[in-house]
């Protein structure tokens, strides 16, 4: 027993001057602190984002960070911003929550990221934004049009959105419906499918506010995380409700899979899809993984209604399409760089995220960044057909949308041949017209701010 | 008596100990590694479970992370929905998981084995429904978002605490509480008798040891003991299905096995060994032009690999062979 106990006491004695020793050796180093912003250099910003790069919910989604370090390696060859290089660290959450938590913590504790810009989804986002946001690092361009990341700036100051909220969405998409759709809306012949998140929610608030509410039997959800890939019973429920449309507030691949489930079941009724869920390449990849051809998906694709807040990938006279499409051929090194909707987003948020560094000065600051976005945010232009609303009392981005449907070639056109945007708020205001004139992108492809 | 508390005496020196070497250790730290620590004992906690159900008693679970998730939603609901502090909601955890481990065990002392292990894994397999099915009180898909909160203005006010050292501050003495009070489990007779049953059941039951209740204690206090570290685990910013996957139990348990079940110093090494082996692949290909996609994989492949290795080479684990030599 005594030997016992003297080895108990060494153990004890070994720690305890371990301990003391490792704090006294670390201490000096911490009693002459450095001030210099984290993530920011003479040389260099480092900035962070999340995003499923594999799992069921990240086709076309995964091509969105390729695009935006493009376009950062093509401001990187001009000379940077303010002679600093932008670096951004990516980290793949596979589009489960409960990863997005240990990657943002790496993000910000270990890469010691400057600013969060892009983080792609909506269920991911809402596990970690109240950390990023009370430890005041920049939240830029959130790929997630959930209203409540931005609608109250006092709640998240330093979120910022990259989409038009899924509610502004679809309150422009439900007066749509009840202009071209009314009989089928009265006779109960109007269906949705959303998925079970803030993300589904959003997008049934946005019609409930324009008065488009759907009948229980009509109304389908699914779980986003794990029921995405296995969609036949909300199918058959909604092919038995006998709709003839149906709305899809879901991310691309369910999407893809509910028009294909559908077409096996021959059930044709037309599609309403949320922008988010309707890239056509990744329309095509899905359905291509599930053995349906390229041709048989550009059919189902075709007459699909959808809506955007910027010109079509597919639209090749654009002037940012042209610009965004080279810089995509010559620095995007991504697995696959296949120009479309991701590509053209994520080369949006690149242009948009180079506006807001040039803006913020060269002093970078989180704070100076985040009062740049709030005081001069909207004055941001990009490729977007819609103005920005960023200000001090909301944090949303693009309010207007227009509505299209695909053509024979995959490609989003105006119904009715003239694009006409319309725009709104996330609350009860009303739906008008825009008239918002884009302003044209430089000859060099940089954003010019101040 | 004597003899049992000399061994209670020892283990709280242990204990204190240690949670003086962790609290100055959090001093040293980087915000990074406080988070890292901090994780390392929740999930201490989840295998300290696994040491007491698998390594005292020899029932596998491969369920253990549902457990973790009872725990998780427990205090969960009661901090979203009530507004409870975090550490009612360790103890209600602590309870309610105990009471879901005698319903569970209950009917797990009936099967054994892999039959046992395929039980447990359903009941992980079973959560996100679950979660689903009761919506409005579990947050369904996305779940319900906690955190640790802020220290207290009495602390904040004496000192700067960062968040993470915040998050060791909290989840520190609640792993050490775990640590004292499993350490003297194992040691009284009812962890005896639970390692009599282990070696042999028909022995045990001839000894007079009443082997099915002995198994659904075992499984109560193990499942408590998963419930406190769920709970814990959840506070890292939400309490989901994503937070408390298969794979979550398939960590705790491959984190028990390269340590060497049973040991509760093997918990440890085990727990040290898959929260900082990504972060060692990090460092070790740092200088390498290796793509996002494969470094990405590259911890669960080389977990992978050290559990296949040692279950080969050396099935007792880390601290398996120092136990052999003991005995």
């Amino acid at each position: 027993m005594k030997i016992r106990g003297s080895q108990t006491k060494r153990w004890v004695i070994s720690i305890v001057a371990g301990a003391v020793a490792s704090t006294l050796a670390i201490a000096p180093s911490q009693a002459i602190p450095v001030r210099s912003e984290v993530g920011v250099s003479a040389t260099e910003i480092v900035l962070g984002m999340q995003l499923p790069q594999t799992g069921p919910a990240s086709p076309g989604y995964n091509k969105i960070d390729d695009a935006m370090r493009a376009y950062f390696d093509f401001v990187n060859s001009k000379g940077g911003v303010n002679g600093r290089k932008i670096k951004l660290v990516v980290k793949d959450d596979t589009y489960k929550a409960g990863l997005t938590i240990s990657t943002a913590s790496t993000l910000i504790n270990k890469d010691k990221v400057f600013a969060m810009v892009g983080s792609v989804g909506t269920q991911t986002h809402i596990s970690i934004i109240k950390d990023i946001n009370r430890r005041g690092i920049p939240d830029l361009f959130v790929n997630s049009g959930y209203s409540g990341f931005y609608i109250d700036p006092k709640k998240y100051p330093t979120s910022f959105a990259a989409l038009g909220t899924y509610v502004v969405e679809s309150k422009i998409e439900a007066e749509y419906l009840k202009a071209n759709y009314a009989k089928e809306l009265a006779a109960g012949k109007v269906g949705v499918l959303y998925q079970t998140d803030d993300f589904g929610r959003n997008v049934l608030a946005g019609f409930k506010q324009q008065g488009v509410t759907f009948p229980p039997a009509n109304t389908q959800k699914f779980v986003a995380g794990s029921q995405a890939l296995g969609l036949t019973r909300q199918v058959q429920a909604l092919q038995a409700a006998g709709v003839t449309l149906v709305v899809i507030a879901a991310v691309a691949n369910a999407t893809a899979i509910t028009i294909g489930t559908a077409a096996k079941l021959g059930f044709a009724p037309k599609w309403l899809v949320t922008s988010v869920g309707s890239d056509a390449t990744t329309f095509k990849t899905i359905l291509a993984s599930q053995g349906t051809s390229g041709a048989v998906a550009s059919a189902l694709l075709t007459g699909v209604i959808s809506a955007s807040h910027a010109p079509s990938p597919g639209e090749d006279t654009d002037e940012f399409v042209i610009a965004f499409k080279k810089i995509n051929d010559d620095f995007n090194v991504g697995p696959d760089k296949t120009w479309d909707n991701n590509v053209l987003q994520g080369m949006n948020i690149g242009y948009l995220t180079t506006a807001a560094l040039q803006g913020a000065g060269k002093d970078l600051t989180r704070k100076g960044l985040i009062a740049f976005m709030e005081g001069k945010g909207a004055t941001l232009s990009s490729a977007a057909l819609s103005p920005l609303s960023y200000s001090s009392k909301t944090h949303e981005a693009y309010n207007s949308f227009w509505i299209g449907a695909y053509d024979a070639n995959s490609v989003l056109k105006p119904i009715g041949g003239t694009r006409v945007l319309y725009t709104t708020d996330s609350a009860a205001g009303p739906i008008t017209v825009s008239t918002y004139k884009r302003p044209a992108i430089a000859a060099d492809a940089l954003p010019k701010v101040g | 008596m004597d003899k049992y508390k000399n061994i209670w005496r020892k283990n709280l020196i242990k204990t204190l100990t240690l949670g003086v070497f962790l609290f100055l250790l959090s001093f040293t730290f980087e915000p990074y590694n406080q988070g890292q620590l901090a994780l390392v004992l929740m999930l201490f906690i989840g295998v300290l479970s696994l040491t007491v159900l698998t390594g005292a008693s020899g029932q596998i679970s491969l369920g253990q992370g549902a457990l973790m998730a009872v725990g998780g939603y427990s205090s969960a609901s009661l901090i979203t929905h009530l507004g409870a502090s975090i550490w009612i909601g360790f103890l209600v955890a602590f309870f309610a998981t105990a009471i879901f481990g005698l319903i569970l065990g209950t009917a797990a002392a009936r099967v054994s084995g892999p039959y046992l292990a395929g039980t447990t894994l359903v009941i992980a397999l079973a959560l996100p429904s679950v979660a689903n099915r009761f919506e409005s009180v579990l947050g369904g898909d996305v779940g319900l978002i906690v955190d640790f909160g802020t220290p207290p203005t009495w602390i904040s006010n004496l000192i700067e605490v960062g968040y993470e050292q915040w998050q060791l501050w909290v989840v520190l003495p609640v792993a050490l509480t775990a640590l004292f009070f499993i350490s003297n489990l194992m040691a009284t007779r009812a962890g005896r008798s639970w390692q009599a049953v282990r070696d042999d059941e028909i022995g045990a039951a001839v000894s007079g040891i009443p082997v099915a209740r002995t198994k659904v204690i075992v499984f109560v206090v193990s499942s408590a003991i998963a419930g406190l570290g769920g709970a814990l685990y959840g506070l890292r910013g939400l309490v989901g299905p994503s937070v408390y996957p298969v794979s979550l139990s398939l960590t705790l348990l491959t984190a028990a096995i390269l340590g060497g079940v049973g040991s509760i110093s093997g918990a440890f090494i085990g727990t040290l060994i898959v929260v900082f082996l990504p972060d060692l692949i990090d460092w070790a290909i740092s200088g390498l032009a290796v793509s996002e996609q494969l470094s990405n994989y590259l911890p669960a492949l080389l977990t992978g690999f050290l559990l296949l290795a040692t279950i080969i080479i050396n099935p007792a684990g880390v601290m398996g062979a120092g136990h052999r030599k003991k005995h």
